[in-house]
């Protein structure tokens, strides 16, 4: 009877031990379903991408997506006919709530007015860079301030 | 957010505790069998500190430091509690001093969170380190011991007592975490970074090495080279202190005694059991005899386990709560360590990472170092499992330890420092992570696979705690008289011996003494283990940790003939067998002197001396020279020849003098046929041979343990050992017999006398005739003298007695 009594208690200080570890678990992976749905919830806008070439043909389109390559490959997200242009010039991405501008390499560069770009730079609404001889110019739609939080 | 979590986990903490303290207090009950116990209450008092203290902890925790890591202190908390209880469950005087330790760390860290800063720590290095290192140095000199003996490691005042060596690993962590802060950056040389901090080492690892404090310095050798190797990336680093350790180690081995010690009882420790790997096997046992579900807190004996409160704590945790309980101590462990490892990277600023890593190598390495010796995966270094072992310097040391981590985890909404070379720190996790795993897999092979090895050890102590719990079979003569029960109650059960003149044949079963005779032979039935359902064995052992009760066991003696034969031999030295010439059955098996093994503990050295050899069954363990006992099987064999060493070997062969009878009894080893010199028989074995003339020349399979009385099956018999051998022709036998029958009684019989040395025996044979209508029997006599009047009376009257009951 007593022992019965004391391996029903057994059990249960396994059970509150392994509780433990199982809250522990739980909350880890609540913490990381949160953060998916935080990431997933997170609203990016969109941005429009409005290029002068230099034969004065203009092409225009607009993006939804993170990240956006322009460059003279076709398989470009952004494909620009223009031979100073490299295959992947450069690269638009949305991070830190913010879309930057990022130089792949490009053989005659990157300029944003006469600075050239070297290291990842922040773009706004109206900015313009050059790559070879096409211009760009930026739109970034608003967003609400609160949906971005 | 992270104070739900960490309130949950402490409430859950609670109730893990509650329970285990709960357990406790009823252990003496579950051990009794009874609720008619003193009940275990003092426990409490330290569940009581515990929940206080930690309830204000959590408050100032949660209120100061918001940001911090919710799993840290909790963690922390429930194995300090863990190891606050079974600490009290050993010994409540060290339960009550480890309480005031933990009161003590917990007022520290509760004043610690009201501070707002830790870069005092970074600005006042040298001075800390220096502190630290003088404390040190001052046990060189006024350094005692606790315990009165040892290494003197410790500096006390009255009844406190300080060692060192603990803090200072924490300010070690502090003084290179600090210093490679302020260094790195500079762009220096790292080889001059790094001269000041081998120097500073270096002379602490001496100090240490000079104090024979091997464990503590390996301990700060490692730390040295994680966090270098952390703050640096070099893995050369690595590579060095590796062959440093390697070459320290060798160089140790052949000229230091305590290390060739450590490493020998390490690699081999099964060659000095009871010397300098007693230690380690005593807890290998605990461990093994925790199993998998354990024996519950309260219910093991983990006080056969040498310092049980501090070096080996972890085999006492094993042994109460089974590889369930070790796998949850490993894992939270685990937790603190990846937790510990996740603030070092989040951390704001160098310092504060190099620090965070520091302490959480100091708490995986140490931990690893000390369970991984528990369980044999390592060397036994003498030193303290973080949180959980006795030991205030290393509590209180423990404590401001995470205190600092949980400090840091708190800046955890700056954004992290750079993290240049992020390997070390993956590196350092599978480390550490590895280690534990290794433990964990070490644990199952020696509580599974190597468990009931490891139990079955004569040098398990808890053998004997059972004989007290739990009733040993009793044994029966063939009419079901008593021969040997149990006196007391549970927890005070002894044997009983009521007939003692058969002490040599039925052997004792002695705490100090061990075992004899079928008391040895008839164990695993006496005791439970054979004979019993599977399923009751392992119910038993899960609710009280021992096997059920055991079975009795009947014998062929008859305690009427014995008692007879018992009574003529007396304050003479010999022995006498009777036995069923048909099916082997022993009616009768004496051997003279006896002891009373009721008063073992008295007597027993001074029967082991005994010149007359007391404890020796000399019916089956005796070997006599037969001289002309022998005419009757020459006679069957070979008729009227002469006697020549041929003939006599051709006898010997014949009869099974060349062969060990088989038997639940221990017997002399058989006899080699080339040695003329030695031709010897025991009684036993002249009972057999003349049980042929008796039975038509057959030697039976001798039987004295008959029968086993199982839950299930009710009396089961136990099967003989031998088989019934054809030694002559049925007509021969018949022929031998006939010729030595005496006239006007229904028996035959021969005696004669043997002469070696300065000693002279007797011997009588004798049995019923080939055509006897009852049942046959047959008779050997021995006498350690030259008697052969009392040889004859004794065997006459006892077959005429036997053949008329």
């Amino acid at each position: 009877m007593t022992a019965l009594l004391v391996l029903i208690l057994r059990v249960a200080l396994a059970i509150a031990l392994y509780a433990f570890l199982g809250r522990i678990l739980f909350t880890l992976w609540q913490d990381l379903k949160q953060q998916g749905e935080f990431l997933s919830s997170q609203k990016k806008p969109g941005i429009h991408i409005h290029a002068v070439l230099e034969n004065g043909k203009d092409i225009q389109q607009r993006f939804v997506q993170s990240e956006v390559t322009i460059g003279r490959d076709p398989n470009c997200d952004f494909p620009v006919i223009d031979e100073a242009v490299s295959a992947h010039h450069v690269r638009i991405s949305y991070h830190h709530s913010q879309w930057w501008l990022e130089d792949l390499n490009s053989t005659n560069g990157t300029f944003m007015g006469k600075i050239q770009v070297i290291v990842p730079t922040v773009l706004i609404t109206s900015d313009q860079f050059k790559c070879g001889g096409t211009t760009f110019t930026i739109l970034v739609d608003m967003v609400d301030e609160k949906l971005l939080q | 957010m992270n104070k739900i979590t960490q309130s949950r986990l402490l409430q859950i903490t609670a109730v893990f505790l509650f329970l285990q303290s709960l357990i406790i207090t009823l252990s003496p009950a579950a051990r009794a069998r009874t609720w008619d116990v003193e009940f275990r209450f003092s426990q409490w008092i330290a569940l009581g500190v515990w929940g206080l203290l930690v309830a204000r902890a959590h408050y100032d925790i949660t209120r100061k430091l918001p940001d911090a890591d919710p799993y840290l202190f909790p963690a922390a908390a429930l194995i300090s509690g863990w190891g606050l209880l079974t600490i009290w469950r050993l010994d409540t005087n060290f339960g009550v001093r480890q309480t005031g330790s933990f009161f003590i760390s917990m007022i520290v860290l509760i004043a610690g969170t009201r501070l707002l800063t830790i870069d005092f720590l970074r600005r006042y290095k040298y001075i800390l380190l220096t502190c630290g290192m003088f404390l040190v140095t001052l046990t060189l000199i006024f350094g005692t011991n606790p315990s009165g003996s040892g290494p003197r490691l410790w500096l006390g005042y009255r009844d406190f007592y300080l060692q060192p060596s603990e803090p200072l690993k924490f300010l070690l962590v502090v003084f290179l975490a600090a210093y490679l802060a302020d260094k790195l950056p500079s762009r220096l040389r790292t080889i001059h970074i790094l001269y000041p901090t081998i120097i500073l080492s270096g002379i602490v690892i001496l100090l240490l090495i000079i104090q024979r404090d091997l464990g503590t310095a390996s301990i700060f050798t490692a730390l040295y080279t994680i966090i270098i190797y952390l703050a640096t990336g070099r893995k050369r680093i690595l590579l060095a202190a590796f062959f440093l350790m390697a070459f320290v180690g060798v160089a140790g081995y052949y000229f230091v005694g305590i290390v060739q010690a450590r490493v020998d009882s390490w690699l081999n420790p099964w060659n000095d059991p009871s010397g300098s790997s007693y230690q380690i096997i005593q807890s290998l046992i605990a461990i093994a005899n925790g199993g998998i579900v354990g024996r519950g807190p309260g219910l093991g004996d983990p006080g056969f386990i040498p310092v049980a409160l501090s070096d080996f704590i972890f085999a006492a945790i094993a042994e109460e709560t089974g590889l369930f309980g070790t796998f949850g101590l490993l894992a939270i462990i685990g937790l603190i360590i990846t937790r510990g490892l996740r603030v070092a990277l989040r951390a704001s600023d160098l310092f504060r990472r190099i620090l965070a890593a520091g302490i959480t190598a100091y708490f995986g390495v140490q931990t690893i170092l000390i369970v991984g010796g528990n369980l044999r995966l390592l060397p036994l270094t003498g030193v303290t499992l973080p949180f959980v072992s006795y030991g205030g310097s290393s509590l209180l040391t423990s404590f401001i330890a995470l205190f600092v981590l949980i400090h840091i985890s708190n800046h955890l909404d700056i954004d992290p420092a750079p993290l240049p070379k992020p390997q070390p720190y993956l590196a350092l996790g599978a480390f550490l992570s590895l280690g534990l795993f290794a433990c964990a897999l070490t644990n199952g092979w020696w509580s599974v696979v190597r468990g009931a090895d490891l139990l079955t050890r004569s040098d398990n102590q808890r053998r004997m705690i059972e004989e007290q719990f739990v009733s040993r079979g009793l044994i029966l003569d063939s009419t079901n008289s008593i021969i040997n029960d149990n006196h007391g109650e549970i927890g005070s059960f002894s044997r009983n011996y009521k007939y003692v003149d058969l002490a040599p044949v039925i052997g004792y079963t002695d705490p100090i003494y061990g075992q004899a005779g079928l008391e040895a032979t008839l164990d695993d039935y006496l005791r439970g283990i054979k004979g019993n359902p599977t399923s009751t064995l392992w119910w038993s052992n899960l609710l009280y940790g021992m096997n059920p009760e055991g079975l009795n066991v009947r014998l062929s003696i008859d305690l009427y003939l014995q008692n007879r034969t018992d009574e003529m031999l007396v304050g003479k030295r010999g022995a006498v067998v009777l036995l069923n010439a048909k099916t082997g059955e022993i009616l009768v098996m004496a051997s003279h002197p006896t002891f009373n093994p009721n008063h073992f503990d008295e007597s027993g050295t001074k029967l082991i001396t005994d010149p007359n050899k007391p404890l020796i069954n000399r019916a089956t363990l005796g070997q006599y020279p037969t001289g002309s006992i022998m005419q009757p099987f020459i006679d069957a064999l070979y008729g009227d020849e002469s006697v020549n060493d041929n003939v006599l070997i051709n006898v010997f062969k014949t009869f099974g003098f060349y062969q060990a009878p088989q038997i639940q009894l221990p017997v002399a080893p058989a006899l080699s046929q080339d040695d003329i010199d030695t031709m010897r028989v025991s009684p036993l074995q002249m009972a057999l041979a003349s049980a042929a003339l008796s039975n038509h020349g057959v030697i039976p399979a001798p039987r004295i343990a008959m029968a086993v009385n199982t839950p299930v099956e009710g009396w089961v018999s136990l099967p003989e050992l031998g088989k019934p051998i054809e030694a002559i022709q049925a007509q021969a036998g018949d022929d031998a017999a006939s010729s030595y029958l005496v006239e006007n009684q229904t028996y035959w019989q021969h005696s004669g006398q043997a002469q070696e040395g300065e000693s002279s025996f007797t011997w009588f044979i004798g049995g019923t005739p080939p055509n006897f209508q009852a049942t046959p029997l047959a008779i050997v006599v021995l006498l350690e003298e030259n008697n052969l009047r009392l040889a004859q009376r004794i065997g006459e009257e006892l077959l005429v007695d036997a053949m008329h009951p």
